[in-house]
């Protein structure tokens, strides 16, 4: 633009002005050179007719020059005159006319409002306002088909736009339609943009470096004076490469091996060695190769090692045999051997062990030997057998001259221990529970349970004042007094002499169950019975002499396996599935939990002095209970096979026996030690043998005949066997 | 109350850290780690209760000690792995934007680690080093024999070589060697350094190739580790013996083929006290703590001057200047007589005591000098001979640096391991020659080695087939033994006892009915005898009533094998108080009772074999006469 612009105020120019001839161009200053310019320019104003043409040739003459003269001339140019007045010359401008250079100016439009948004005006019958202040009304415009019309008619009409100010149409310019073009296709709408340009050096280059300084301060010593500090530095260094101490490009890690020193002079240090690495296993004959023939192994043993894996291998080799050592081939796994080795260096964990140098016998403790704690059952003496059903339960009187044994079929055997002939036999219609003899010397008689009842039944051959007591005892002339509160079981004595009957019968309440164990408590007045069914009616505590049952627990956690009743204390041991329970009848209080540690409680006894319980289970284990101690056993033993079914201490001896469902009796020594130090002994003895297994059931029940070393069983086989001594 | 206790605060929760998260708080890769724990020693620990130490997960891990991953962090080596890693980012960019020159000084200016620190830390003491050396020898000796390759640089094979051959050299001078064992795996070897006894394992020669399964680079970290310990305790193991380390090796015989010859053993310039037959007899007698007994002892030897040890001599057919040689010095012998060795060792003094065990075997071979055969393995062999003080040459195709050829006279035994040939043209000096020589095969060797002693050569001449060569290191007690001769009367009883089983029941039934009462007695009374005496008198009662003594043998040994049983099967007393056995003493009685029990199965098995063989080569015998 700007050329063009120069271009034209060149011709503008050219009419009155010469161009003149001196190339001397003084780029200083512009000013003296025009006005030099003026004073040739005056010289000839005749030639001012001149052609462009040769205004242009001479121009190019001055090409060089001009060029940069061209580029900043903005103003046309000036003419110089000898002015009239004062004689003096005088330069005169060009009359700039009003309409150059602008193109808005040159049209007729009346409409001032300036810039503002048309639609102010949609309301009003005009347009604006013109120069003078007068209104523009809105020029008609036709209707839509005038419109159309219009635009059929006219060629230029797709290159008009609507044009708000003036209300009307109004043709693009070329310039405006260039714009648009250049628009439409992603050029700059700027004709006259040179991306390209060449670069203007305005402030770099010859000519154009900064002579004044920006700082007008002295400048600095240190700029020209070489350093002292730093010649000395570099003296330094240069000594040292001279001395050879800095060797210049010197490989620092590459090529250095290691070096060896004594490392182990000075002391080692405070830490404590790390533990050595076990060593491999030293070869063994098997590994020679040329080992005694004992070692080759034949033909099934190489393939039982081939198709074991390797893992599982005992040894990682198969012995070989060469006749020579020349014909030893190379041994094809010693690189994984190798590596299997560091691979338990460094991955294994390692632990370290004490290796037991001892005779693994002298791990079995040392015991009493049994001959020397004599006398204890041995052998089998005699049995009485049960046709019917298996023998559940025996017991033995007082006097240890009477055993009664109830089966399965409702049968109670009585008999003599020491010659085992049943003397008598008493039928029921259910199945025995159980069969307990009274403890006491004065009186006796044997207690049955069967389903929901209690039968007192009175031996054969008693002394007739035994009789007597007896008679009085269960089914006396005139009952007690009943008591307050009335129990649901019923007491009811029957007077007939026959001993077929049983004198007293307890009907427990309906459907209670079988009452599976009948526990006397030492002095024979009361006694406690366990029934089969869970919860309240369970246990049972009945009292003789007032001919009165109670329960003693409303409630109780667990089923109840077993109770017993302490030898000396007022204490009441209940066996629940898991659990012991030590009640304090006196009281009424919960005194200990004892845990067994036993799944399924089976059986319990309480050692005569009243120190020590002894739990079975039928998961084969028995437990030593020291009653003042933990609660925990002190001692578990499991050496029966199969289910412990019954435990008895012996009332006198030092002696307990277990049965078993393996048809085994086991007869410890268990001796109980006064003095709270000592551990109680326990010693095993023997095992009885004798029993078969049937059913899956071996030996049911164990008791020990009183005042004598022999022992009761109940097996499953149908017999009741005497062991003796 | 006192202060809650929060779950994984203490404990085992604490003292084990999973293998994941070492890893995470090293801030190293895993390949980073296992490398450190190689070098450091550090394995993994069993907890006692696995889910108390992984914070109540039972998942498959290996556990730490916390304690060792904290040590681990302050690693130098672990920096120096670091370092490496952004040296090896930084190569990499260098060489992918081609610039070599920067390539190259950083290449110069790599990190390298020591692990000079490393081995004292975890070898404290000297001793602690060489008891541990097992592994490292064996992995020296197994990388000598590998070929290079690309993974195995030839410096790396190389370097291993040079330190197998100093050990070898070392062992040698020392006469430290003790136990050889030819396996089908390789040659076992067993030397007593500083009273501690180092087994390790050579290879076969044969080119062996590393295999898919096996991870090179964890054999080359510990080759790493090991080549710097080895350095160390040869350096030490040198110094101490006056040598000079490393011992200078001769370029031209190394190539060609001297193996361990090719090195120099320099002394020190140093006093000349330490002698080396003294610095033999230190190393051997290091066992016990240094007394006042050992001082007294080492000067006596000094005084001594030079120090020869007996060879003891089973073979009466060796060369008589033997002995005479080989004059006692260490005994209090006042007038040495040459010709009476046992006379000199009657008189014991502490030092032949002491060292009963290897009986001055280390100069066993001295007075013999040996030519090996060009089909035995030279390195074996000539290391073996000359760490027990015998001369050796070899054929120029097995190597050079023989100090003498075949024809030399004073060529005592040949090592040869090939059929016999027989040949008819052989030249008369040949079959002279022949003669003089005795041919033995490469076990003899190694068996006088571990007897102690010089064998017999008979069963082991050339051709004929070799007795069974046998593992020195097996001496655990109660092992099957097959040197033992088998109880001939129990070869034989076998027999007679299967016969007499089978034809029992009826000639009991015949005997009851014959008249032969006072015999029938005798033999039920020996049947019965318990003791010696009681065994005593009924033989002579048996020999009255007129019963053979074979027959009374056989009955009472018959007597006594059910005794045996008797007493074998187990008694219920014993069998009852095992049930007053705690839990964890029943576990270990069970077990203890497993391995023996094994154990006498293993060694019935061998025994029973053994004694099938001898009967069938009895019958073949047999069948042959």
């Amino acid at each position: 633009m700007e050329s063009e612009d120069e271009d034209a105020g060149e011709e503008e120019g050219s009419d009155d002005g010469e161009v003149d001839e001196f190339p001397e161009i003084d780029t200083r200053s512009d000013s003296e050179e025009e006005e030099e310019e003026e004073v040739v320019a005056g010289s000839d104003e005749e030639e001012e007719e001149e052609t462009d043409a040769e205004d242009e040739e001479d121009e190019e003459e001055t090409d060089a020059e001009s060029s940069s003269e061209e580029e900043l001339r903005i103003f046309p140019k000036a003419k110089t005159i000898i002015s009239k007045i004062t004689g003096q010359p005088k330069r005169i401008y060009p009359e700039i006319e009003p309409d150059y250079d602008s193109d808005s100016s040159t049209e007729d439009t009346s409409n001032r409002v300036g810039n503002i948004p048309m639609h102010w005006y949609d309301d009003l019958p005009h347009v604006g306002y013109d120069i003078n202040g007068k209104k523009v009304l809105r020029p008609a415009r036709g209707d839509e088909l005038d419109k159309f019309l219009e635009t059929v008619d006219d060629p230029n009409s797709w290159t008009t736009a609507f044009d708000k100010k003036a209300q009307m149409d109004k043709p693009l310019t070329a310039e405006e339609l260039d714009i648009i073009r250049r628009l439409q296709e992603n050029e700059n709408p700027d004709a006259a943009y040179d991306p390209y340009e060449p670069t203007v050096e305005w402030f770099t280059g010859k000519g154009k470096e900064e002579v004044m300084p920006l700082s007008a301060a002295p400048e600095p010593k240190r700029r020209w004076v070489p350093s002292k500090w730093e010649k000395q530095k570099v003296m330094k260094i240069v000594r040292a490469i001279r001395q050879g101490r800095i060797v210049p490009n010197k490989p620092k890690t590459a090529s250095t091996k290691p070096q060896f020193y004594p490392i182990w002079n000075e002391g080692p240090s405070n830490q404590p060695a790390p533990l050595p690495a076990p060593k491999p296993r030293l070869p063994t004959h098997a590994e020679s190769y040329n080992p005694p023939e004992e070692y080759v192994p034949t033909e099934e043993e190489r393939k039982e090692w081939e198709a074991t894996d390797k893992e599982d291998r005992e040894r990682d080799f198969l012995p070989q045999k060469y006749s020579s050592l020349r014909h030893v081939p190379a041994y094809n796994h010693f690189i994984q051997e190798r590596f299997s080795r560091q691979l338990d260096l460094y991955m294994a964990p390692r632990i370290q062990r004490k290796k037991l140098q001892i005779d693994p016998n002298s791990l079995i403790p040392k015991l009493p030997s049994p001959s020397s704690l004599k006398p204890f059952p041995t052998y089998k003496s005699l049995h009485v057998t049960h046709d019917k059903g298996r023998p559940r339960i025996v017991s033995v009187s007082t006097d240890g001259i009477w055993a009664a044994s109830g089966d399965d079929s409702g049968v109670v055997n009585l008999w003599e221990v020491t010659v085992g002939k049943v003397v008598k036999s008493w039928k029921f219609d259910s199945k025995i529970g159980s069969v307990e003899w009274s403890p006491r010397i004065d009186v006796s008689f044997l207690v049955v349970g069967i389903e929901d009842h209690l039968h007192f039944l009175v031996p054969p051959f008693l002394a007739p004042n035994v009789l007597v007591a007896t008679t009085s005892l269960l089914a006396p002339a005139t009952l007690p007094p009943q008591p307050a509160t009335p129990s649901p079981i019923k007491w009811k004595s029957s007077s007939s002499d026959t001993l077929d009957k049983p004198i007293l019968t307890l009907t427990l309440p309906p459907s209670s169950g079988l009452p599976k164990q009948i526990s006397w408590h030492r002095k024979g007045d009361y006694f406690a019975t366990v029934s089969s069914t869970e919860g309240q009616s369970g246990v049972w505590i009945h009292q003789i002499s007032r001919r009165h049952s109670q329960a003693p627990f409303k409630k109780i956690k667990g089923t109840v396996q077993l109770v017993l009743f302490h030898p000396t204390k007022p204490n009441f041991f209940v066996a629940t599935q898991r659990y012991v329970r030590m009640y304090n009848l006196a009281e009424q209080k919960l005194l200990k939990t004892f845990q067994p540690g036993i799944r399924w409680i089976s059986s319990m006894d309480i050692h005569p002095l009243g120190d020590h319980l002894i739990v079975g289970g039928y998961d084969r284990k028995l437990c030593w209970f020291d009653l003042e101690m933990s609660d925990k056993p002190y001692k578990v033993l499991r050496y029966h096979t199969r289910a412990i079914r019954s435990l008895h201490f012996h009332p006198t001896y030092p002696l307990f026996a277990s049965s078993s469902d393996d048809g085994s009796i086991q007869i410890f020594h268990a001796r109980v030690y006064n003095d709270l130090m000592t551990d109680p002994l326990i010693v095993p003895l023997k095992i009885l043998r004798g029993h078969r297994v049937k059913d899956g059931l071996g030996v049911l029940a164990v008791r020990w005949v009183p005042r004598q070393p022999w022992l009761l069983s109940a097996g499953a086989d149908g017999d009741v066997a005497l062991w003796c001594s | 109350m006192g202060r809650l206790k929060q779950k994984g605060k203490a404990g085992a929760a604490k003292a084990y850290v999973t293998r994941t998260s070492a890893i995470k708080k090293l801030q190293c890769s895993l390949a980073d780690f296992r490398r450190l724990c190689i070098l450091k020693g550090i394995f993994p620990r069993e907890p006692r209760h696995r889910k108390r130490a992984n914070k109540g997960s039972s998942a498959p891990t290996s556990f730490y000690y916390a304690k060792d991953i904290a040590y681990l962090a302050h690693e130098p080596v672990l920096q120096k792995l670091r370092e490496h890693k952004a040296f090896a980012k930084k190569l990499s960019r260098a060489l992918g934007r081609g610039e070599w020159s920067s390539a190259k000084s950083l290449e110069d200016n790599k990190p390298v680690y020591r692990l000079d620190h490393i081995i004292k830390e975890r070898y404290p003491t000297f001793v602690d080093a060489v008891r541990d050396i097992d592994d490292a020898l064996c992995m020296i000796f197994l990388f000598a024999s590998l070929p290079s390759s690309a993974k195995l640089s030839s410096d790396l094979v190389d370097n291993c070589a040079r330190l197998a051959a100093e050990w070898q050299l070392y062992v040698i001078h020392t006469q430290a060697l003790r136990k050889v064992f030819l396996s089908i795996k390789g040659v076992y070897y067993q030397a007593e350094i500083c009273d501690q006894t180092v087994t390790w394992l050579v290879p076969y020669q044969f080119t062996q190739s590393i295999p898919s399964d096996v991870d090179v680079r964890v054999m080359l970290t510990f080759l790493e580790l090991y080549q710097t310990l080895l350095g160390f305790v040869f350096f030490k193991l040198y110094t101490d013996a006056g040598l000079v380390y490393p011992p200078p090796l001769d370029d031209k015989k190394d190539e060609s083929g001297a193996g361990v010859g090719a090195f120099v053993l320099q002394e020190a310039k140093r006093t000349t006290v330490s002698l080396p037959s003294t610095t033999v007899k230190t190393v051997e007698n290091g066992g016990k703590r240094v007394s006042s007994k050992d001082v007294r002892q080492t000067i006596k030897t000094i005084t001594a001057g030079s120090e020869t040890n007996d060879v003891d001599m089973v073979d009466a057919s060796q060369p008589n200047e033997a002995p005479s040689a080989d004059a006692a010095d260490e005994d209090f012998v006042l007038h040495p007589s040459a010709s009476n060795p046992q006379e000199a060792a009657s008189l014991p003094t502490f030092q032949s005591l002491s060292s009963l065990p290897h009986a001055d075997s280390s100069r066993l071979l001295s007075p013999y000098t040996f030519w090996l055969s060009r089909e035995t393995s030279r390195p074996i062999f000539e290391f073996l001979i000359r760490s027990f003080g015998g001369r050796i040459g070899w054929p120029a195709t097995s190597g050079s640096g023989s100090p003498f050829d075949e024809t030399d006279e004073s060529i005592t035994h040949v090592i040869i391991d090939r059929p016999v040939i027989e040949r008819s043209e052989e030249k008369e000096e040949e079959l002279e020659r022949k003669r003089r020589r005795k041919y033995v095969q490469p076990q003899w060797v190694v068996d006088c080695i571990n007897a102690g002693k010089i064998l017999l050569e008979e069963p082991y001449v050339q051709g004929k087939i070799l007795p069974p060569h046998l593992s020195p290191f097996e001496d655990r007690a109660g092992a099957y033994d097959p040197t033992a001769p088998l109880h001939t009367e129990d070869v034989g009883m076998d027999e007679e006892d299967a016969d007499a089983e089978a034809s029992e029941p009826e000639s009991s039934e015949d005997e009851d009915g014959d008249g032969k009462a006072p015999e029938k007695a005798a033999l039920a009374a020996a049947a019965a005898a318990e003791d010696v005496a009681a065994l005593r008198a009924a033989e002579l009662e048996a020999e009255a009533a007129g019963v053979d003594f074979g027959t009374f043998e056989k009955e009472a040994r018959k007597a006594r094998k059910k005794v045996k049983a008797s007493e074998d099967a187990p008694t219920t007393e014993e069998d009852m108080n095992k049930m007053m056995m705690s839990n964890r003493q029943r576990k270990l009685y069970e077990r203890m009772k497993y391995g023996e029990r094994k154990r006498t199965a293993e060694k019935d098995r061998l025994q029973d074999r053994k004694r099938s063989i001898e009967k069938q080569h009895k019958k073949s015998s047999k069948a042959k006469a």
